[in-house]
């Protein structure tokens, strides 16, 4: 569809500036959570990049022992809190409305509090390493009583603490506008089972924030309170108190990291195939399992701190039933594949980079879901390889399919697809590189967080293998950028056009970029595909 | 893959890995299978492709909830099978349950007829270092367990400061230390030396929390242990540097001290002690004498409340040795 353009003023360079930071434009913020977050990827990469130079040889000094410490807790909570979660809520911000058909978000105003109070309490956060000179360095599970002020006084701990409740705010609002925005802001003729299926998996990640945040928020604000005005809520407690408190967020944030990636995949999966979403309705339930079941299986992170026994059953049960809806989906996917026509351009790459990798992670969460493994492999680098297997090999490829699939909407501009498939070898290889090691490192004894070990151990030959992949990822990420500005900055890149993927969904019935009101004319929906319903139509109509 | 196991409930989970290990490998050969069939002989060949459009198909979707339903089953009760074997092993009546509170009566008791055992050792886990005393010798040593080969040991683990993990990958499994509690953890080995170290976060200098587990046959260990209590029972001699030297590089120092030129490269304390001698105060607060020395090195948070290094129970004799070698490094 052709948008309808209006002359208006052209501001200043201040008056662009203005805009920007007053903006309430939904797709202003989704560019605004996407620029900020994807700065938290590229610090945190490189604190990830030191770790690995520390790492690479037994012994090694590049940094001090403390220095090590607050890089892997930076490193851990700036990705997880300020890349993964907000990359994928600002991809959502930017795509949800359009593929409900709506104008903006619901609440444009909170939308923007959402944002803003993100981006300061990542600076908050990262402010620890200006302030009073240390970072928190608890690791980013900041367990009780390391956490508290007789064993980690610095104030940058505080202000870690403090920035993560902001982000809980931020976070829970922006929950309550994606479900209000998806509740009463769809399209005509737009009904549940007619939601795109990006949005759907918004709708489950939005509800799990809601539930899950308030509780980490909770739990922060009570060690503030035990840290700066003597309260005795976790020092009094049982020890698991916080731990529990703690991964009663921190395992469903696992999905509320994966579940949106997922929701990319089955947008780009039927589109690159020629092919409806294989059992939409399955996929959806599976989605809405998947977040249920998400909220009974925090205990498996516990399993050798000393919890009931019986407790710790029924946790190890629902770890692993978790893998069947997952299972559901992965063989879905491939089924939407089969006997398609599927096109190799480098969205489909990066979907297949997260479905060859994930289900590796996937396969070792059942089995260290296994008490006995548990017993064995908790806190090793075999849960490293683990969980990088799901949120890297998982979520980050996701997201650079959402990417590759989505800047051209939102920037008028294709990136380059030759660069793109550089990107992807390199980035698939230097991943596995990376990670795969660490399954051996774990089995062979190596603890995680350690900053330094000694030449007798043996894990020699596997860390610098690991150490010489993380340099290919880091080399990978600049392949991206030197893309994106090639392709888009230096508008080297082919003109996008309103659909330049043959798409199923309503953010391609407007053009790229979408105008600020998005639609001229609200679009009436009939099915999940409607941008193919209109294209098939448009096909058969000079034949017949 | 994993650590080559000399307990038996080490035995009991790298069997169960095993099996769930060719599961997986047949699993993941089928996914990547699937995938990579699916994406070379469906890929696109013609711009103009009009594939057929499938939306479900009822029976394949049934087979792959079912299916999977059934094999996580199968290790669900593989798994609980695997906890009943490390039951049997004897390590109390369920084999993750081996953790109470100090003061609870009830399962202390329980504890002590769960199984029988050859020796009990308090374990104290603090900012950084493992420290065993031993029954009947009243003697306290640190990061290296000594302990006879074959019998049934029982550790009971204390922390002094935040939560710390016991972890020996030969002997099997984890359990962590938590504070008001105590942990206990079973093992019977053959002699060999064990290495392992604090597997939960537990701050600075955590990667140097090392437990190193020194199997010896009975007559090793007897001799060993008469040597314990000889030299603790002996009045306090002169300090011999050279002993002092011995004790300094392979005890916990090392974790934390630097001096140049030795082994001695841990990163933990603020300046290095290669010419300690010279240095005017010691912990920058008091005087550097042979006498202030002896009194922080029995006690440095009497000193200097706060400081990061521990009380580490030295034994008189090792602390004359330890200071004379320290003012001999000019």
């Amino acid at each position: 569809m052709a948008s309808v353009s209006i002359p208006i003023e052209k501001p200043g360079t201040w008056g662009k500036v203005a805009e920007w930071l007053t903006t309430v434009d939904h797709k202003r913020i989704g560019i605004m959570y996407l620029a900020s977050s994807f700065f938290f990827f590229l610090l945190s990469g490189i604190f990830a990049l030191v770790i690995r130079l520390q790492l690479a040889a037994p012994g090694l000094k590049i940094v001090d022992q403390n220095v090590y410490n607050e890089l892997f807790t930076m490193h851990g909570t700036g990705m997880i809190f300020l890349f993964v979660i907000p990359f994928l809520v600002g991809l959502g911000n930017y795509i949800v409305p359009l593929q409900l058909g709506a104008r903006d978000m619901a609440f444009p105003r909170i939308n923007a509090l959402s944002f803003w109070m993100l981006l300061f309490a990542g600076l908050v956060m990262e402010g620890g390493f200006l302030i009073g000179g240390t970072a928190s360095n608890a690791a980013w599970t900041a367990y009780v009583p390391l956490s508290t002020k007789q064993f980690s006084p610095q104030v940058g701990m505080d202000i870690w603490l403090f920035g993560i409740v902001l982000l809980g705010i931020s976070s829970t609002l922006g929950g309550v506008n994606f479900l209000v925005t998806i509740y009463t802001m769809r399209a005509p003729g737009m009904t549940l089972w007619r939601i795109p299926f990006f949005t759907w998996s918004i709708i489950v990640t939005a509800a799990m924030i809601l539930l899950a945040t308030p509780v980490l928020t909770a739990a922060l604000i009570m060690l503030i309170s035990d840290r700066n005005f003597n309260t005795q809520f976790f020092t009094t407690a049982n020890p698991r108190l916080w731990q529990n408190m703690f991964w009663f967020y921190s395992h469903p944030a696992v999905y509320i990291m994966i579940l949106p990636a997922m929701g990319v995949l089955s947008e780009v999966i039927p589109v690159f195939s020629r092919k409806p979403l294989f059992g939409w309705k399955a996929m959806v339930i599976s989605t809405i399992l998947i977040g249920v079941l998400g909220f009974s299986t925090w205990v498996h992170h516990m399993f050798v701190t000393g919890v009931d026994p019986m407790v710790e059953r029924f946790f190890m049960f629902t770890t692993m039933v978790i893998a069947v809806p997952t299972g559901v989906k992965m063989f879905s996917w491939i089924a939407t594949m089969w006997k398609g026509s599927v096109s190799l351009k480098t969205p489909l790459l990066m979907c297949l980079g997260f479905l060859s990798t994930f289900v590796i992670g996937g396969i070792s969460g059942v089995i260290q879901g296994a008490i006995p493994i548990d017993m064995q492999v908790h806190n090793t680098y075999w849960v490293v390889a683990h969980f990088h297997y799901v949120l890297f090999g998982g979520s980050v490829f996701g997201i650079f399919a959402g990417l590759y699939y989505w800047l051209p909407k939102i920037t008028g501009r294709m990136l380059n697809d030759k660069l793109g498939k550089v990107q992807f070898v390199i980035m698939w290889i230097g991943f596995n590189t990376t990670f795969f090691p660490m399954h051996i490192l774990g089995l062979e004894g190596m603890p995680r967080r350690i900053a330094t070990y000694a030449a007798d151990r043996g894990w020699d030959i596997p860390n610098l293998i690991a150490t010489i992949g993380a340099f290919m990822i880091a080399a990978s990420v600049l392949v991206f950028m030197i893309n994106y500005v090639v392709s888009i900055i230096a508008r080297k890149g082919e003109v996008a056009g309103d659909d330049p993927w043959e798409g199923n969904t309503l953010e391609w019935a407007t053009s790229s970029p979408p105008p600020v009101y998005n639609f001229a004319h609200i679009p009436v929906v009939t099915s999940n595909r409607p941008v193919y319903d209109k294209r098939v139509a448009a096909q058969v109509k000079p034949e017949g | 893959m994993l650590v080559p196991p000399v307990s038996q409930d080490a035995q009991v989970i790298n069997n169960l890995y095993a099996i769930l290990y060719v599961l997986s490998a047949i699993v993941f050969l089928l996914v990547e299978g699937l995938l990579i069939y699916s994406v070379v002989k469906f890929r696109r060949r013609s711009a103009g492709d009009a594939p057929e459009q499938i939306h479900d198909h009822r029976g394949f979707e049934i087979a792959w909830t079912v299916l999977p339903m059934i094999l996580v089953a199968a290790i669900f009760l593989l798994a609980l099978n695997s906890m009943g074997q490390l039951e049997a092993s004897g390590t109390l009546n369920d084999p993750l349950n081996h953790v109470h509170g100090i003061n609870d009566q009830v399962a202390i008791k329980r504890i002590n007829e769960a199984k029988k055992v050859d020796m009990v050792i308090q374990v104290t886990a603090r900012q950084w270092v493992w420290q065993f005393k031993y029954p009947d010798g009243n003697f306290t040593v640190n990061q290296d367990l000594v302990v006879p080969a074959g019998k049934t040991i029982r550790l009971d683990m204390e922390t002094a400061d935040v939560i710390h993990a016991w972890w020996v990958p030969a002997l099997g499994g984890m359990i962590y230390v938590n504070p008001g509690e105590i942990s206990s953890f079973w093992f019977s080995a053959p002699a060999g030396a064990y290495t392992g170290q604090c597997n939960a976060f537990c701050g600075l200098a955590h990667a140097q929390m090392l437990a190193n587990v020194k199997v010896l046959s009975q007559t090793d260990y007897d001799a060993w242990y008469a040597q314990q209590t000889a030299s603790s029972s002996a009045p306090t001699g002169a300090g011999d540097a050279a002993r002092g030297e011995t004790f300094f590089m392979n005890g916990p120092c090392v974790s934390c001290h630097t001096i140049d030129g030795t082994k001695a490269q841990g990163k933990v304390a603020p300046r290095p002690l290669t010419h300690f001698a010279t240095y005017e105060k010691i912990a920058q607060v008091i005087p550097n004498t042979p006498e202030n020395l002896t009194k922080w090195l029995h006690n440095p948070q009497e000193v200097k409340p706060g400081t990061q290094m521990p009380n580490l129970a030295l034994k008189p004799q090792d602390i004359a040795d330890l200071v004379a070698f320290l003012e001999s490094l000019k």
